[in-house]
């Protein structure tokens, strides 16, 4: 026993010889256990024994541990106290065949019999080479290596046995192919590509999970025990390719030239996509990283059809070899044409991404462009995203002399405010402690405070803006909570700002609550964008759309409210500080004028498209336009309460109670049975019910109008200003569209007269679908009303 | 032996690292956490161990002329695993003790 801890087994002659004499299909799984003495066995291949420490003992204790089990009771376990039911569910059953990756078939083998010496063909590289750039776009979309990359014959004698040094990393021992120099070296420029894409997949890995993510839901990091190259830099990857092409390039060499400049192609963009991975890509070359890849895609997609497929080269019997704790699953299938068009999106994303760089020094800035990124369709992947936040949270980028937050309060509530004035933070404390600090002091020390407090929920929220927009919507209602705990710590903070102003008589040069001012503000904005991506995701039912927009509205009101009390403000104190000559500072003030009235037409514009969608949806409703499905088990109220649920706990903005709301949409009674006066407003085309839809319709047209004029640049959003030009263009679109779809109904209404039912108008409604380019703004539903035929 | 005496028995390896041979020639080590009646045992953080080939075995054989040159045995990481009691084949129990040290398990 005493050599029985070995890593190794030994075979004896006989065994080996006995092995030989069986000729092929005999029963090959009965002499691999009779070829291995039982006692030699290795466990923990990384063992590493320390010094001193005994071998251990083996006993073998079957039949005493099989008497033992069976006087069990049935029902009885003898286990782990800390052991739970939950936990053995997790457990791997094994020689089950669904769940056991290690099972074999009788007869089948556990090593491929794929050769990875064998020489291969130009067009069988090409094949290689792009199914692995297929299965490298599936791994980016979510799936797991083990049923992508992993699968590939190739990659594998690569990465296992784990190479020490990159030479070690060999398609055969010692580099060296059976079939002669040729063949050789085609394998080594397949070779170089393959080690690149492995560096590749380690920057994609290493950039990802440097930034906010959800393993398995975004993404599959697991690497299953394969070291991807971590520690060997760039420059080593790019050698061997320019290496490959030279091999490429040789005229010695003899191929057909149009295999030839497909195989250096896709060399070269292994090269250009490698860089523009890098993670230590300088910033100042990072935006002109991405066009070289754009390029290359076009010429792999053209030469695409030269190359034949080697479908040996993949197997899923590759996943019984890695370190896995979950069952075996197929290799995913991706069409080549989808993995190209995937490439190309990733690129053009993560360029987008790189104008970040350049975006002028405003946070609120930075806030339209990941707003804009996030709606970019099709959304884009987890890397790009992962891209932009580590352009974000760059320290080259967020090195600002002012922190964020503060850039943000003062372009909104303190512009040229004495609150803010530098001086304020050179004052030196009384020697005293016990005196009272002067006022300015105390200004400084308490916007510190703020500024401290609120940097949190101020990353919290750019963190839920640069996630995907379904997460997106899910992370803004908790961000809102917890900056409704920061609204109730600024309005503390607004009262001593208060008495450190009437200290020094400059009360009437202060916003009012300036800071909750601010919060309050933001947390409306957001609760708009929850409502408004709700929409975008279809969560809405179409009955459930009055409801909703009408609190939209309410919403949107109220952060108008808000602005005209801000708006005011700066007038009058523009006026005051004119009166006083002091120009610069007045000047200071007039410039966030526009910043402010292009979001009061923004805010204007949306309360009213808002307003005139909730009634036209309620008369839709009404007239039986609207789809209702069965609800056996659930009640208006507790419907209503689930979609208030984000914004119960938060105040203000309170959400209105049931009655109310259900007075408000409902105002005729219920949706199947409106009383009497439903039918005579719905035809009077002057009553009240359509002025609200129209008037609505007319106010959001010109507010939108407004907006536009006022420009990209007096949104903050300048660094993307034709997607914000769009935007803006697609809410005037909604408004003429809920235009023409009012003016259906009524035609309809018309055209069936006094006595007509309004239920059984020769009409009906179809609903847009979300992400097919059916609606003119994602976040706004406009349905179109079509004649029945 | 009574139900007592082999609750008592086999709890002694609760947390113990045993190996269990399967019947397809596997050999699973890990912690045992959990046994039944039907010898289904739970063994955590395992490893899976797998003989190698003929043909890797007959190899370096071959070219090493040495009739008992050295195979490696194929191992990966695994996880949770249940070996049900019909496909355990073989236990082993791997005591380690320090010299001098007496092991607490009657075997």
């Amino acid at each position: 026993m005493a050599d029985s801890f070995h890593r190794h087994s030994t075979a004896s002659p006989q065994d080996a010889d006995a092995v030989s004499s069986h000729d092929g299909a005999g029963p090959f799984h009965v002499n691999i256990t009779n070829a291995t003495p039982q006692t030699n066995l290795p466990l923990r291949q990384a063992f590493r024994q320390p010094i001193c420490a005994p071998e251990p003992k083996i006993h073998d204790i079957t039949e005493k541990f099989l008497k033992a089990s069976n006087a069990l009771e049935v029902g009885q376990l003898v286990k782990d106290d800390y052991f739970t039911l939950f936990e053995s569910i997790g457990a791997i059953e094994i020689l089950d065949p669904k769940m056991d990756s290690g099972f074999l078939k009788p007869g089948e083998t556990l090593e491929d019999d794929y050769d990875t010496s064998r020489s291969l063909l130009p067009e069988e590289i090409i094949g290689i080479m792009d199914q692995l750039l297929c299965y490298e776009m599936a791994w980016h979309t979510g799936y797991p290596l083990s049923q992508t990359l992993f699968t590939s014959v190739y990659i594998d004698k690569l990465l296992w046995p784990e190479p020490k040094t990159l030479e070690q990393s060999q398609f055969f021992p010692n580099g060296e192919s059976a079939h002669g120099p040729s063949a050789q070296s085609l394998l080594q420029v397949l070779r170089a590509y393959c080690l690149a894409l492995i560096k590749g997949c380690d920057y994609v890995i290493l950039k990802i999970t440097s930034r906010d993510y959800f393993e398995e839901e975004d993404f599959c990091t697991q690497t299953y025990n394969r070291v991807l190259f971590v520690s060997t830099p760039m420059d080593v990857f790019l050698r061997e390719l320019d290496a490959a092409v030279e091999v490429m390039e040789d005229t010695n060499f003899e191929i057909k030239d149009a295999l030839r400049s497909a195989i250096i192609s896709r060399l070269k963009f292994r090269q250009d996509f490698l860089r523009a991975l890098d993670l230590d890509h300088p910033l100042e070359h990072m935006s002109s990283s991405w066009s070289p890849v754009l390029s290359g895609i076009t010429t792999i997609k053209a030469t695409h059809q030269l190359g034949q497929s080697v479908p040996g080269a993949f197997s899923t019997k590759m996943q019984r070899r890695l370190a896995s704790t979950v069952p075996p699953r197929p290799i995913v299938e991706f069409d080549f044409k989808d993995a190209l068009d995937l490439l190309e999106h990733i690129c053009v994303d993560c360029e987008e991404a790189t104008r970040f760089i350049d975006l002028p020094q405003d946070p609120l800035e930075y806030q339209s462009f990941l707003w804009t990124f996030a709606s970019r369709l099709p959304a884009p992947l987890v890397y790009s995203r992962s891209y932009l936040s580590t352009l974000m949270f760059h320290p080259e980028i967020l090195n600002t002399a002012v922190s964020l937050p503060l850039a943000d309060v003062k372009t909104l509530v303190f512009p040229a405010s004495l609150v803010l004035d530098p001086i304020n933070w050179t004052l030196p404390p009384p020697r005293n402690p016990l005196l009272p600090k002067p006022p300015r002091l105390q200004l400084a020390m308490l916007i510190d405070e703020f500024v401290d407090r609120s940097g949190q929920p101020y990353l919290d929220l750019w963190v839920a803006l640069s996630q995907n927009r379904c997460r997106l919507r899910r992370m803004l209602s908790h961000v809102i909570t917890a900056w409704d705990l920061l609204q109730a710590d600024a309005s503390l903070v607004d009262t001593d700002l208060a008495s450190a102003a009437s200290e020094l008589s400059i009360t009437d040069q202060i916003l009012e609550f300036s800071l909750s001012t601010w919060v309050y503000h933001k947390k409306l904005w957001m609760i708009e964008k929850v409502i408004l991506l709700g929409f975008e995701q279809d969560i809405y039912l179409p009955d459930e759309f009055s409801g909703m927009h009408l609190f939209l509205s309410l919403i949107v009101t109220r952060r108008r409210e808000l602005l005209t009390r801000i708006q005011t403000h700066h007038r009058t104190r523009h006026t005051q500080l004119l009166r006083e000559r002091k120009l610069r500072l007045a000047n200071e003030v007039a410039e966030a004028a526009p910043y402010l009235d292009s979001l009061a037409a923004e805010a204007t514009g949306t309360a009213a498209l808002s307003l005139a969608l909730a009634r036209f949806y309620m008369i839709a409703a009404y007239c039986g336009l609207l789809p209702v499905p069965k609800r056996p088990f659930s009640t208006e109220s507790l419907r209503y309460e689930l979609r208030m649920k984000p914004f119960l706990a938060v105040q203000p903005p309170e959400v209105p109670p049931f009655e109310d709301f259900k007075a408000h949409t409902q105002p005729y009674g219920p949706y199947t049975s409106p009383d009497p006066g439903f039918a005579a407003d719905l035809r009077n085309e002057r009553s009240e019910l359509w002025a609200e839809v129209d008037g609505n319709v007319k106010a959001a047209k010109d507010a939108f109008t407004e907006l536009k004029r006022l420009g990209a640049g007096a949104a903050k959003s300048q660094g993307v200003e034709k997607a914000w030009g769009k935007e803006v263009q697609n809410l005037l679109a909604s408004c003429v569209a809920l235009g023409v779809a009012s003016a259906g109904v009524k035609d309809a209404v018309r055209k069936a007269g006094d006595a007509g039912d309004p239920k059984g108008l020769d009409i009906r409604a179809e609903i847009p679908d979300s992400g097919a380019k059916k609606r003119y703004a994602e976040g706004w539903i406009v349905v179109k009303i079509v004649k029945e035929a | 032996m009574d139900n007592e005496q082999a609750t008592f028995w086999l709890s002694q390896f609760i947390g113990k690292n045993l190996r269990i041979h399967a019947s397809d020639g596997r050999v699973f080590g890990g912690q045992m956490k959990c046994t039944d009646k039907d010898c289904n045992i739970i063994l955590s953080l395992a490893y899976e161990y797998r003989a190698p080939s003929l043909e890797a075995i007959r190899k370096p054989i071959e070219e090493s002329g040495n009739s008992s040159a050295k195979v490696t045995w194929n191992s990966r990481y695994v996880g949770l695993v249940v070996v049900p009691g019909k496909h355990v084949k073989k236990i082993e129990f791997e005591e380690s003790t320090l010299p001098g040290q007496k092991s607490g398990i009657t075997l």
